[in-house]
């Protein structure tokens, strides 16, 4: 059934409930991956899943139901499930289907397309013969993974508002394991393009990462300078990034509740949100509410401008929607999260960060955020390896230390900043960028 | 929900490309979640997971491909794109299905995607008022109900074509205590493969309570102190220990391509004599059983260590084959967009020999988890880390003070070996895992160990 069918049914199913206020999201992704093992393809895979949800609101409260069985008694059948679902909620807060923004940003005209299967094999392929290519010691178990997804979203509602985008990325992963003698390591690159020209620097990369971990010895507990790399630093960003939402804030989940307008971070730190941010896979200019998005500085020269609202939540602050109410898939509910939230590039080099610590720590992989986190308090203890620093230069490997403190402190704490933002991988709608950067006296256990 | 003819069709279609072996697995799945924040229900959600995946091996090789698209014609694209991938279209074979139906030995007495909202919603709000009322410090409480109805459909060039229905009932609190502007909280989430039923044996607001005692202790507690020392652990969720220091290296997934540790390692001392670990996907009505496993085959006992010797791997379809070993009942994917992949059931450590006064008695200086948050592993080289939610420093063979944000760190070959005590009170706790055939439930546990030396992160 297409949108237009789906849509139609649900519509009906609605008016004849006497729903006044409804909407309709659909969403479908299709995506292509191959996965290499040795010198060849161990398994492919193509998959095309999507899923309708239907909302609506019943004496104030909204209810949801989704599903993906497109035929006529199962979509009438979540206009019902919707109703006894909006019929048990009894949160006060307004709900709103939403009548729709003045303006919205207009995408760029770029192809955005499912990558051809030939072209995804043949990446793989060539990413692994690459890896094994660049030194004696990478060994069986070595991977390459080379993937593209297509996601299209559709919103129609009770006003008439009626939205579609299109995101869609291509890219692969690379990881090599490298053994010396008894010691094995290995080491996980990602890279954005559709052919193995637009990854060549990956392979080496890749095995340059795992080779430098041969060797690791450990760290004496202490204090110490650290320069987090940006691929680490944007796990911090991305596993505290629910203190930002004004939802626990105002339940008094997040210690940033009422902190608008104060000093939270270091002053040369500036925090950004950006959906429609130039290079990002994901360009969004509608959220899961349909409210038009905006490149917003959450936090500038250190001061918190800005929580990031819903409608319902911004109604409740006496404030506007920032746009970020999303929808992680079809079948969630709407909930608050940041696009492309990233710590804003400072001006040092790698060397120039070492340098400024001169004896330290430089931390590459940290592990564990699920778990060593605490989100609500902003404390983590987290399992982590890196380099030692030593006389301003990068010296020996190092592991099996954590790194813990508190995050709300290393906001604070932040010294200076590193002048590339590296972005990680989209989830949903959501990516997170940060550059290196370099903290103070940071509590590290190790022997 | 779908026909053994329309099967047969399916899957002579996906061979067609010179397969020697295909599968078709369905799926359709009923969530239902209702969640509570600050004493009000705010979300009530119905989800419908409706599809299938198709795979085809050629030797190791392997060809997926899934949709949510279950009319004949979207199963018969989907076979298409399998047979495509795998090679040169040949002429397509004959399948003959063979129905075998085993009896569903984790009933549910009570459906929860048949209840009416209401109905979950008050056991929910039981829950959280009795976290709320626990002490004036608690601040905030938020809650979920959940079910999941799953039923799947396997089908196989092997001529089998069989469904399993699962049924599964969580209730999570989590709770904030507050005091002078410091946050702490608790958590409490029992689950079992069972109905709504499941709360005629776990009182909703034993769970709440639970949750905001841990919040209570945590906001008294001071920062671990960090570096190596003796700890013990408690029973129940303590057990993700072995689940990530040693599970996932068990997993055939890493194994059989030689990137875990434990790989050609069976039949060797890998674990102080002190432990036996088991796991076991048979354990009736729990949270990580299955009557089969996602490629159809009927899940067991599986004895992966003994008295310290490795005995077996968890091994999967694919894995079997790459390994020359046979299947252990371990395919298991969270549904039709996945690949199903050698994972873990039930795991736990066994009961042991040593009382558990002992074990606390016999400790000078060192650390008492008594809850454990989550964790994870790199399978290659051991290296894991997990969370301590609920912890108390231990002096002169005494439980004394609580401390908060402690993590343990170390590798699973050191660990495993370091485990030299081993108490009498196993119990299970209940977790999501996640890989890469998504996240399944899974138990995890173990009695009261002792660990001789381990890392704990603090500060």
């Amino acid at each position: 059934m297409r949108f237009d069918e789906i849509k139609q049914v649900l519509a009906d199913a609605a008016t004849r409930a006497g729903l006044a206020e409804y909407e309709i999201y659909y969403q479908i992704e299709e995506s292509v991956s191959a996965e290499t093992l040795k010198d060849e393809i161990s398994s492919f895979a193509s998959g095309v899943s999507g899923g309708v949800c239907f909302r609506c609101i019943v004496d104030g409260k909204m209810g949801y139901a989704s599903g993906e069985l497109m035929t006529d008694d199962a979509l009438e059948e979540l206009v019902q499930k919707a109703i006894s679902n909006a019929r048990c909620i009894d949160n006060d807060d307004e709900v709103f289907i939403f009548a729709g923004s003045p303006e919205y940003a207009s995408l760029p005209e770029r192809d955005i397309r499912l990558n051809d299967v030939t072209a995804v094999r043949e990446t793989a392929l060539a990413l692994q013969k690459a890896l094994y290519a660049e030194d004696a010691r990478v060994t069986d178990g070595t991977q390459s993974y080379a993937l593209s997804v297509t996601n299209e979203i559709a919103l129609y509602n009770s006003h008439g508002l009626s939205l579609s985008n299109r995101v869609g990325m291509s890219g692969a992963y690379v990881n090599p394991v490298v053994r010396d003698g008894e010691e094995a390591q290995e080491n996980f690159e990602f890279g954005e393009g559709a052919t193995f020209a637009d990854l060549t620097a990956l392979p080496a990369k890749g095995v340059k990462g795992a080779l430098d971990k041969l060797g690791a010895g450990g760290v004496a507990s202490g204090n110490y300078d650290v320069v987090f790399d940006g691929t680490q630093f944007r796990q911090f960003l991305s596993t505290f990034s629910p203190v930002f939402s004004a939802k626990n804030a105002q339940l008094g989940l997040s210690l940033l509740a009422g902190k608008e307008g104060e000093t939270v971070a270091a002053k040369g730190v500036t925090l950004v949100d950006d959906p429609m941010r130039a290079e990002s896979p994901m360009q969004t200019p509608f959220d899961g509410e349909g409210v038009a998005t905006a490149r917003r500085n959450v936090i500038e020269n250190g001061v918190l401008k800005t929580l990031l609202y819903d409608l319902t939540t911004a109604k409740k602050g006496g404030v506007a929607s920032t746009g970020n109410g999303q929808k992680g898939s079809y079948a969630s509910p709407v909930a608050i999260a940041p696009y492309n939230f990233s710590v804003q590039a400072g001006d040092a080099s790698e060397e120039e960060l070492f340098a400024a610590v001169k004896n330290g720590i430089y931390i590459t992989e940290c592990k564990g955020f699920h778990a060593g986190t605490n989100a609500v308090t902003g404390d983590f203890s987290i399992e982590s390896a890196g380099f030692m620093i030593r006389d301003g230069k990068r010296a020996e490997p190092i592991k099996s230390f954590t790194v813990a403190g508190n995050f709300f402190d290393l906001l604070k704490q932040i010294d200076r900043i590193g002048k590339e933002v590296k972005w990680g991988i989209p989830g949903g709608f959501t990516v997170f960028g940060s550059p290196d950067v370099l903290v103070k006296d940071v509590s590290i256990a190790g022997k | 929900m779908i026909s053994k003819s329309i099967a047969e069709s399916v899957l002579a279609c996906a061979m067609s490309g010179g397969a020697d072996f295909a599968e078709l697995y369905g799926e359709i799945t009923r969530n239902n979640s209702i969640s509570m924040v600050d004493g009000k229900i705010d979300r009530a959600t119905d989800n419908l997971v409706s599809g299938v995946g198709i795979r085809a091996f050629l030797g190791t090789r392997t060809v997926f491909a899934s949709t949510s698209d279950i009319s004949r014609e979207g199963l018969m694209k989907c076979a298409r794109a399998v047979a495509a991938a795998m090679g040169e279209i040949k002429a397509e074979i004959s399948v003959t299905l063979r129905e075998r139906f085993l009896p569903n030995i984790h009933p549910a007495a009570v459906v929860p995607s048949g209840v009416d909202a209401r109905v979950r919603a008050e056991l929910l709000r039981a829950g959280c008022f009795a976290a709320k009322e626990y002490d004036p410090a608690i601040s905030q409480v938020t809650g979920s109900l959940m079910g999941v109805d799953h039923t799947i459909l396997v089908a196989n060039t092997e001529g089998l074509y069989t469904t399993d229905r699962h049924i599964r009932t969580r209730i999570a609190v989590s709770a904030v205590a507050s005091a002078a502007g410091v946050n702490q909280s608790g958590s409490a989430s029992p689950g079992a493969g069972m109905g709504l039923e499941f709360f005629d044996r776990v009182n909703p607001a034993d769970v709440g309570r639970e949750a905001s005692r841990q919040a209570m202790v945590n906001l008294r507690a001071d920062y671990c102190p960090a570096g190596t020392m003796m700890v013990a652990i408690e029973n129940g969720f303590g057990g993700v220990i072995f689940h990530e220091a040693c599970g996932h290296s068990l997993e055939a997934t890493s194994v059989a391509i030689g990137a875990s540790q434990m790989a050609g390692k069976l039949g060797q001392q890998i674990a102080n004599v002190k432990v036996t670990a088991i796991d076991d996907g048979t354990i009736l009505g729990a949270w990580g059983s299955v009557n089969i496993d996602d490629e159809g085959t009927p899940t067991q006992r599986n004895v992966l260590i003994e008295n310290g010797i490795l005995k077996n791997y968890m091994i999967d379809r694919l894995g079997s084959r790459r390994m020359g070993m046979p299947m252990t009942g371990s395919g298991r994917r969270q549904g039709y967009t996945y690949e199903a992949t050698s994972r873990m059931t039930n795991t736990f450590i066994a009961n042991g020999t040593d009382k558990n006064e002992d074990i606390i008695a016999s400790m000078e200086n060192g650390l008492y988890c008594r809850k454990m948050g989550g964790g994870s592993v790199n399978p290659l080289t051991g290296a894991f880390n997990f969370a301590v939610t609920e912890g108390y420093l231990v002096r002169n063979g005494k439980i004394c003070e609580p401390v908060r944000g402690a993590s343990l760190i170390g590798t699973g070959s050191e660990i495993l070996q370091n485990i030299d005590m081993v108490g009498q009170n196993l119990e299970t706790a209940q977790g999501m895992c996640g890989s890469s055939s998504g996240s399944v439930p899974t138990d995890v546990g173990q009695p009261l160990i002792r660990v001789s030396t381990i890392t704990v992160g603090g500060r």
